[in-house]
């Protein structure tokens, strides 16, 4: 599914990656864990393209996202769903409008989105919520509402860049809970996360990244 | 058909929602278009009159003393023959003098001394309204340089004057123009810029979602078209009114004489100043989401 060839990433003279190689099969949950600054979000962006490395080759599903013009980079993320630490929700759409935004990008009409809306609000545990706004949620609410807005697009790959940073533990655990859920029905989820107690509550395959080298799990 | 709707949904939901910021694009674009639009009534206004006094230009040819009257009336008759002279009229020296006479006063003892051959006597040649360009007279009136006129007058140096005038006036006008459009395409990128702006999160989390440039952009270029249209009208509204208000009293003030020649805006250049709105406003709002879809992740 994901696969990573001597990719280095740099900013300037500082180097955010340094020759990572990296085999990631369909279907796997594993975390991307390691202390701050260690590289894991830069990891994230590189997958769903918002940067570019400064060397190697990464192939997500056999295409080669590093060589990617920005016109087809669309079609990359409509196969993936994103989930960010804060969340970000609009906070001027409701939880439906919200959920439904990857649906309406795509043209798909509007009773289906609709259907598809209540599905995955159902999936996350926020059936008939659809018509709230944000604000009025709490933050574990707010974090599921992102991971429907995720999957509703059923994609094979779903990336989440500390998606408990913001929770308190039961919340984290309830997101854990529907992540892993996602990833039963055959999604391949990769979370980064540097929280030790989640990553044992739920343990799964760590990657581990120290200045930019991964240092542990190469190998599944 | 589904993105259509979607894309015109959320251009209409944006209208709506940054509501002051559409009005303050349209009112730039509305003020930079008025000010366009009295340049260019006044530029149609001064054209429109020059044309009318070219086509009241004619020519004199003044006959050296020495032609025989026969000669002058076969000059005249050829003359007239010719397909781009509408009219030829002789005028005699007596004629002339009588003419003087009549219009001056204590004139005659000047002329009784200047002897009886103080005014010649000439042709007045009116052209055809297709040749009474000032090119077309200049180059009537070389022509008949010859040893039977002493001299062809046909005020061509007022109307080269004139038009040159004129050609400064459209220079400054396309120069003021451009300013003009440069200045309001900044003044409505930046307004436009801070819808986007307000937005930003929006449009961030299309685009990680799989949104297209074009798709991103498509109602911002509604909107801006929206801002574009409203503002021309406006400008149009605004440009009525002043004509109809400022310009009418101000003949009346002058007693000029010109009123009901002083014309409104024709519509061709009435669709100029509908199209450069349109232009305006989807030029700015593609500027301002083609910045901000470069900076996004």
């Amino acid at each position: 599914m994901i696969r990573l060839y001597h990719l280095h990433k740099r900013y300037g003279e500082v180097s955010a990656l340094r020759d990572v190689n990296l085999r990631i099969a369909k279907g796997e949950f594993a975390y991307v864990t390691g202390p701050s600054g260690a590289g894991k979000s830069t990891l994230l962006k590189l997958l769903y393209g918002a940067e570019r490395p400064t060397e190697g080759k990464l192939l997500l599903g056999g295409v080669d996202v590093s060589r990617l013009s920005a016109r087809k980079l669309p079609a990359l993320r409509r196969n993936m769903g994103i989930v960010f630490q804060d969340f970000k929700l609009i906070h001027s759409r409701t939880v439906a409008e919200n959920v439904g935004l990857a649906l309406e990008v795509i043209g798909t009409s509007r009773p289906v989105i609709e259907r598809r809306v209540a599905a995955v609000l159902g999936i996350v545990g926020l059936r008939g919520r659809g018509g709230e706004y944000p604000r009025t949620l709490s933050g574990g609410e707010q974090q599921r509402v992102a991971v429907a807005r995720a999957i509703i697009n059923d994609p094979s790959i779903l990336l989440a860049d500390e998606p408990t940073g913001n929770l308190d533990g039961g919340m984290a655990i309830e997101v854990m809970e529907i992540l892993q859920s996602i990833n039963l029905r055959g999604t391949t989820v990769l979370v980064a996360t540097h929280d030790v107690g989640l990553m044992d509550r739920f343990p799964y395959r760590r990657l581990r990244f120290e200045q930019g080298r991964l240092v542990q799990g190469q190998s599944t | 058909m589904h993105a259509l709707r979607h894309v015109l949904r959320r251009a209409g939901r944006s209208l709506w929602e940054h509501l002051y910021l559409n009005a303050m694009a349209t009112m730039v674009i509305a003020a930079a278009l008025l000010l366009l639009g009295v340049y260019l009534t006044v530029q149609f206004n001064l054209n429109a009159i020059v044309d009318t006094w070219d086509r009241d230009v004619h020519l004199s040819a003044y006959f050296h003393d020495d032609v025989p009257e026969e000669r002058r009336f076969a000059r005249r008759d050829e003359l007239a023959a010719r397909p781009e002279v509408q009219s030829v009229r002789y005028v005699s020296a007596a004629d002339a003098r009588e003419w003087l006479v009549q219009r001056v006063d204590d004139i005659e003892p000047v002329l009784d001394e200047l002897g009886e051959n103080a005014l010649p006597a000439s042709l007045e040649i009116e052209l055809v309204p297709a040749q009474a360009t000032p090119a077309a007279i200049a180059a009537f009136g070389q022509g008949l340089a010859g040893p039977d006129f002493e001299d062809v007058e046909f005020g061509q140096e007022w109307i080269e004057r004139f038009n040159a005038f004129l050609s400064l006036l459209q220079l400054l006008g396309a120069v003021l123009g451009a300013l003009i459009g440069v200045a309001a395409l900044f003044l409505v990128a930046n307004t436009v810029h801070l819808i986007v702006y307000s937005r930003r999160d929006e449009l961030e989390v299309q685009k990680l979602v799989g949104a297209t440039g074009a798709y991103i952009t498509a109602p911002f270029l509604i909107e801006g078209a929206v801002q574009g249209l409203l503002g021309a009208l406006l400008a149009l509204a605004g440009l009525w009114g002043v004509h109809q208000v400022l310009v009418l009293r101000l003949q009346e003030a002058l007693q000029l004489g010109l009123a009901g020649e002083l014309a409104f805006l024709p519509g061709g250049y009435q669709a100029v100043l509908v199209l450069l709105g349109l232009t305006l406003g989807t030029a700015a709002s593609l500027l301002s989401v083609r910045r901000f879809l470069a900076s996004a992740p």
